[in-house]
């Protein structure tokens, strides 16, 4: 499923748009390290992190997208550089494992 | 042949948003080049823990890349504190991030061990109260 789709069913906030990819699979974490060196690309990545190195993140693993959870929503900053850098941002208000489960329910992964 | 490319960028110490920028622009110029993904990667990764360790760590400096059509050499040169004990710096999990920087998602102690595992060659020259200078070579 692609992330336009995704977003679609999900019913979750769309905060920024990018490359309309399918998400293949999906990442949950909110230290950079890890994340930068353990999810794949192609993933959503599934974080409550908020701040303006999300984006440099997500460009590094090329996720699909990120989904922030638990009503959190990204900072001016991590809106205009998810912006300019044409990354997804969608916001869940679920926690990161119901996120989770919901992406895992409708992509299949 | 082509001739090596070699790009520069400097590191701001008191600017979080701006890390991440000599990275990104080191990816895409790889990328342009037709460098396989696999190895773009390698290298974005190792490049960003080392541009976020100027910042945390060194108050900024150089970032240096040197591209080859086979491979990259990467310098991130910086004259801040040094690294007291450098095995004990290379060790997962250890860190000395404030909680400052923790609050950020960093601070995790896998900086210097991400840069190694993916870097083909890392040499650290360090000295306490002069600086450091991380080298990384990445074959393609």
């Amino acid at each position: 499923m692609t992330v336009s789709e995704f977003s679609k069913e999900s019913g979750y906030a769309v905060f920024t748009k990018g490359e309309d990819r399918e998400i293949e699979t999906g990442y949950c974490g909110d230290f950079l390290s890890n994340i930068i060196s353990r999810a794949t690309d192609a993933c959503a990545w599934l974080t409550v992190m908020n701040n303006v190195n999300v984006a440099a993140v997500a460009t590094l693993i090329d996720c699909a997208c990120i989904i922030l959870c638990e009503g959190v929503e990204p900072d001016e900053a991590l809106y205009a550089r998810a912006n300019s850098l044409g990354i997804w941002v969608l916001g869940a208000n679920e926690n990161v494992f119901e996120a989770a489960k919901t992406v895992a329910r409708l992509c299949g992964v | 042949m082509e001739d090596c490319i070699r790009l520069e960028y400097d590191v701001d110490g008191e600017n979080f948003a701006s890390a991440g920028h000599a990275s990104e622009s080191v990816k895409r110029t790889l990328k342009q080049m037709g460098v396989s993904p696999a190895s773009v990667r390698r290298v974005a990764i190792a490049m960003y823990e080392g541009e976020i360790n100027l910042v945390i760590h060194a108050h900024g400096g150089k970032a240096i890349a040197e591209i080859d059509p086979d491979r990259i050499d990467i310098y991130l040169k910086d004259t801040g504190p040094g690294i007291a004990d450098v095995d004990l710096a290379m060790r997962a999990g250890y860190s000395t991030a404030t909680e400052n920087i923790r609050s950020l998602g960093f601070g995790a102690g896998m900086g210097l061990p991400n840069m190694k595992k993916y870097s083909d060659d890392m040499k650290i020259d360090t000295a306490v109260g002069v600086g450091t200078t991380v080298f990384l070579r990445i074959c393609f």
